[in-house]
């Protein structure tokens, strides 16, 4: 249970925590601000074969491209 | 005395506009931060006799360096020395608000609201916030408003005023971090205290930038320190990561929203949500990958009906009356070159410029609803996949669909994307893209030349149309340097815009079409009337125009054209449709046209028209939105793209026997 997986492989329904985010610093910084940031929780919302993932952090709605979404790493709640 | 200055600061979809409307209503200015392409919005704001001056900053999440946005925004609360800071938070996401409002705390700005907006959604959603706990906590005075209802905007103005006359006595809280990052950050303070550098910029605030590598902020620790006082800086960095096996910025930021996470606990809470059901649907219906096209194609051929079955008629009515009133005043004219100069040259340029207003206005106004709504976010997100292989964003969809109309709305419309390379980009292909004036010539041409297959024809220039359009785009954006954003997108909340809104948006931003596109399309205007009209007018064979042409000749013949079709082409810089005009009063009727030329040439002449260069409209619309160099380069590439397409068109035409 406390396997650390990229975003990209929760379904739908699924919560997970934020570990790390392996990319470079205009990802990382882009995705903190936007409420994506190591300890915050996100849900997934939707998720499409080759579009991106939705979720929802800190009361909001994003969606996360399909390359960077491999690269938020979380653990799974 | 000079007017005292606020600051609105916040995230995207926050409601800083309506709030920057209800404070200055109609006494705004958009004009550009200096030296970017950045939108600055600022108006006058009165109350009890006093004005002041209030300035919307980019709406950002953060405040890095690593966007224009957050740049322009960041230097102006650094150095701008506004009076007041008006921190506009979102209510319904506190979380994230407060990261940027950290961000300015760290900043040592003490002079700081916080608008705390739809506050009214926020209890929908079953959020519960100790307005007055909130201030205590925070530090700074905390107005709870509705500012789309105009519930609470009062109370905003009077703290705002309070703070401007220094009446509020502000302790802003400062995030903390781990006592090792602390540590780390009293380290460098101690490294650059005493410095010129340390005089200009809050201590704390420049420690901590160093630890997440902040480029602007490295470049200023090597200005005033030298190269060595960076590397010691820089090395005791690294040091510190190596230690962490992590890179600070992600520390920092984990710790930050840690912070906040404890700050809120002290003020909110969740009670029972009204889940938002509709949204979830609304949601699933447009991303998702079949449902979400039709959607789209609905959409859009909504704002298409809306504009042009309004805007149409009231183009022609205003190019009608300007044509009337500069026959009525031609004869009161005696001098024959002021006249011609008068009611050709100018009249009629001014008039092909106010022509466009209805439509400008009309398209800002359907896609501002789009915006506020929260639907341009959705097709973003629908269209990325398809797009970012051409090197486009998602969103340039809106772009490249509007072109269809008129590019010269479409090329204004690109200032809703986010990253200056993808505007640059999607502002170049877009004169690719037929416009409704392009329409005409295709469909009369195809008519005459291809009858019963005109349709089919017509289609495929369509279809060369936007394979050129993507093909460029795919071209383009190998050269434009800057990093096109890694996509993640915030999807705001579902909001019915008010009217007032809508309206003081579109107002403005078509104002400042006919201010900025319309110098340039007049001074066209103008030079194209001079050209038609000495030494001799057109049809004597003398005109410069004609002449132009007959330079041109041996050059068109690459392509299979005369000089008739050079002449047509220069008039059409002016407007599209003229190309037919001018072949109709070279040639006398459409059947001398036929006769004349071989299906063949005809194909190569609808090609070349709708791509060889952007109309002086649109060019103006680019030269409006980047500058003249980035105008002249899509035009020179224009040109060149469409010599080849046609020279090639001609020669396989040849080859195969047509």
């Amino acid at each position: 249970m406390d396997m650390i997986v990229p975003l990209s492989e929760l379904k739908p329904g699924e919560s997970a925590v934020v570990v790390d985010i392996a990319g470079g610093s205009g990802l990382r910084s882009r995705l903190y601000a936007m409420g994506v940031a190591p300890g915050v929780i996100i849900r997934v919302l939707e998720k499409y074969q080759f579009g991106p993932v939705v979720v929802e952090a800190g009361g909001t709605r994003l969606a996360v491209g399909k390359g960077m979404s491999a690269k938020i790493l979380v653990r799974r709640l | 005395m000079a007017m005292k200055v606020i600051a609105l600061a916040g995230n995207p979809n926050v409601g800083k506009t309506t709030i920057f409307n209800a404070l200055t209503g109609m006494h705004q200015h958009v004009g550009n931060w200096p030296g970017v392409t950045v939108e600055k919005k600022e108006g006058v704001f009165e109350y009890g006799g006093e004005r002041f001056l209030v300035v919307d900053l980019p709406g950002t999440y953060s405040l890095t360096a690593h966007s224009i946005d957050e740049l322009v925004a960041r230097n102006f609360l650094l150095n701008g020395n506004p009076d007041v800071v008006v921190n506009v938070v979102d209510a319904t996401s506190i979380l994230r608000n407060l990261y940027l409002t950290m961000e300015i705390f760290e900043m040592g700005l003490k002079n700081i609201v916080i608008a705390l907006n739809k506050i009214d959604l926020a209890e929908k959603k079953g959020i519960r916030i100790d307005v007055g706990k909130m201030s205590k906590v925070l530090g700074v005075p905390v107005v709870p408003l509705s500012a789309k209802k105009g519930e609470g905007l009062g109370e905003l103005k009077e703290a705002i005023i309070r703070v401007a006359h220094g009446e509020v006595e502000e302790n802003p809280i400062i995030p903390h971090y781990d006592p090792e990052v602390e540590r780390e950050i009293e380290h460098i303070s101690r490294v650059l205290e005493g410095t010129k550098l340390a005089s200009k910029y809050p201590l704390r605030w420049l420690a901590i930038k160093l630890l997440q590598r902040d480029e602007e902020v490295i470049k200023l620790v090597e200005r005033y320190l030298g190269k060595e006082g960076l590397e010691s800086v820089m090395t005791h960095i690294n040091e510190v990561e190596e230690r962490y096996g992590k890179a600070m910025d992600l520390v920092i930021a984990g710790q930050k929203y840690e912070f906040i996470d404890g700050l809120t606990h002290e003020f909110m809470s969740y009670g029972q949500a009204s889940g938002d059901v509709l949204a979830d649907q609304l949601d699933r219906l447009l991303i998702h990958p079949v449902y979400g096209f039709i959607a789209m194609a609905i959409v859009f051929y909504g704002v298409f009906k809306f504009v042009f079955a309004f805007g149409l008629p009231l183009q022609n009515w205003l190019a009608e009356a300007f044509t009337l009133f500069g026959n009525w005043l031609a004869p009161h004219i005696a001098n024959q070159a002021l006249r011609g100069l008068i009611v050709d040259g100018i009249i009629g340029g001014v008039g092909m410029v106010l022509s466009f207003f209805p439509l400008v206005f009309l398209l800002f106004f359907a896609l501002s609803f789009l915006e506020d709504f929260g639907y341009m976010a959705r097709v973003a997100v629908l269209m990325e996949g398809i797009l970012r292989k051409f090197g486009l964003p998602g969103k340039s969809i809106i772009p490249l669909i509007l072109g269809l109309g008129c590019n010269v709305p479409a090329v204004m419309s690109t200032r809703t994307l986010d990253d200056e390379k993808d505007r640059l980009v999607t502002m170049f292909v877009n004169p690719f893209i037929p416009c409704s004036a392009r329409l005409s010539v295709i469909s009369f041409l195809s008519a005459i030349f291809f009858g019963k297959d005109s349709a089919l024809v017509a289609a495929s220039i369509y279809v060369l149309a936007f394979a050129v359009a993507l093909g460029s785009a795919w071209l383009v954006s190998r050269f434009v340097s800057g990093e096109s954003s890694p996509f993640v997108i915030e999807l705001p909340e579902y909001l019915i815009p008010s009217g007032k809104s809508l309206l003081v948006h579109s107002w403005e931003r078509s104002k400042e079409f006919v201010q900025k596109a319309g110098t340039v399309i007049l001074l066209g205007a103008i030079f194209i009337w001079y050209l038609s009209n000495y030494p001799a007018p057109v049809g004597t064979g003398r005109s410069y125009a004609e002449q132009i042409g007959h330079f041109f000749e041996p050059y068109m013949r690459l392509m299979g054209l005369d000089w008739r079709a050079a002449v047509s082409l220069l008039f059409g810089i002016i407007a599209k449709e003229n190309v037919i005009s001018t072949l109709g009063v070279i040639y006398g009727s459409p059947e001398a046209i036929r006769d004349a030329m071989t299906p063949l040439q005809g194909y190569v002449l609808m090609a070349v028209t709708t791509l060889y260069i952007p109309c002086i409209a649109t060019i103006g619309a680019i030269k409006a939105e980047s500058n003249w160099k980035w105008a002249a380069l899509t035009t020179a590439y224009m040109i060149t793209v469409a010599s080849i397409i046609g020279i090639l068109i001609w020669h396989l035409g040849i080859a195969l026997g047509w």
